[in-house]
């Protein structure tokens, strides 16, 4: 009975342990007409969030953070997505942009 | 099952006490230093006169680096520690040093000892092909830089399953590096936006899953305080080493933030 209690404990904190699912992106825009509807040196994380919704995020200590989007594959059981990277400087102001 | 588990375990502590005292004693002035074993960084040595066609104008030399914030990097002294002797060996101011064969040292089964302890710094081959600027490397440089790492034993090493992809470097075994795109982390000089692959006019940029590494896919990865690239995240990414389609004298070239 003990051991089922403490596999139960177990399973609801990996369950709570668990990433939360990423916020859906918004489907309309490709890598490439995103990219263009971003400024370098102007547009913030909010302008991006308002534009384009959340995407991966990888942050470093030293302030930057690198933000991913990802198109859907172009057919099912492809890997090939076209991938949007943007760099943000520690003043949250957009620094960089590429398209692969 | 709980007794061959026990019996298991304590096989293991009885192992490890063995090799424990079969280990050469040597003085130094830190504890648990960091080391690494003089004989595999000889072998890796061999390993590059005998694959050196992969980058023919290249060097080889070691490197350095921290895993820690709070390593200093400054005034690292290192030296090939045996039972009878100690050979110092000079680091650079860019933290890289070479290693001579000396066949005392070999049989004395030394150890190639900083002064700082273990879990500070790691290691890395360093390969490099006179005359390219400083963010471009060379694709048969970064093989052969995985090769020796791998066979000069460089890499940190976990329990199975304690840290998911570095699982994958367990075997030490050159081999590994010839798998299409084997998880062996490069660090750059300073923190990375893109990395690309050039040979002639095709260019490829690689996925940012190739960069941080592989940070971008799991979201978790500021959990893992066990790679040894703790400090050194955003200059780590990973190349297509195994991709024969890009020939040794590709460019490699490095974006940085």
């Amino acid at each position: 009975m003990k051991a089922i209690l403490a596999a139960c404990v177990l399973l609801a904190g990996c369950s709570v342990l668990q990433p939360s699912p990423p916020v859906p992106q918004k489907p309309a825009l490709s890598a490439a007409a995103a990219e263009r509807s971003l400024s370098i040196g102007q547009s913030t994380k909010a302008d991006v969030l308002a534009a384009l919704g959340k995407g991966v995020v990888v942050d470093f200590e030293s302030g930057y953070e690198v933000w991913v989007y990802r198109e859907k594959p172009p057919a099912s059981g492809s890997e090939l997505r076209a991938e949007l990277v943007l760099l943000f400087g520690p003043s949250g102001i957009l620094a960089k942009t590429r398209v692969r | 099952m709980r007794v061959a588990v026990r019996l298991g375990a304590l096989a293991l502590l009885f192992s490890c006490t063995a090799l424990a005292q079969d280990d050469p004693i040597v003085i130094t002035a830190v504890r648990n230093p960091v080391a690494k074993s003089y004989r595999k960084m000889v072998e890796g040595m061999e390993l590059f006169e005998r694959r050196r066609h992969l980058a023919p104008a290249a060097t080889l030399r070691f490197r350095l680096l921290p895993r820690k914030h709070a390593t200093e990097m400054e005034g690292v002294e290192l030296q090939v520690a045996a039972p009878s002797r100690a050979i110092p060996l000079e680091v650079a101011a860019d933290r890289t040093f070479a290693l001579k064969r000396d066949d005392a040292a070999l049989r004395e089964d030394a150890k190639v000892m900083p002064n700082r302890r273990a879990g500070t710094m790691t290691w890395r081959a360093e390969v490099r092909t006179p005359g390219l600027p400083p963010d471009v490397r060379q694709l048969g440089d970064l093989r052969l830089e995985c090769e020796v790492g791998m066979k000069s034993g460089l890499i940190s090493r976990y329990p199975p399953g304690f840290f998911g992809w570095l699982d994958e470097l367990f075997p030490e075994n050159p081999a590994f590096c010839h798998r299409a795109a084997p998880r062996y982390l490069f660090f750059a000089d300073r923190p990375l936006f893109s990395v690309t692959l050039v040979d002639g006019a095709r260019r490829e940029v690689l996925s940012v899953d190739m960069l941080y590494g592989g940070a971008s896919r799991d979201p978790d990865w500021k959990k893992d305080k066990h790679c040894d690239c703790e400090v050194l995240f955003d200059r780590a990414y990973f190349v297509p080493l195994g991709d024969a389609s890009w020939p040794d004298d590709t460019l490699v070239v490095l974006e940085y933030m």
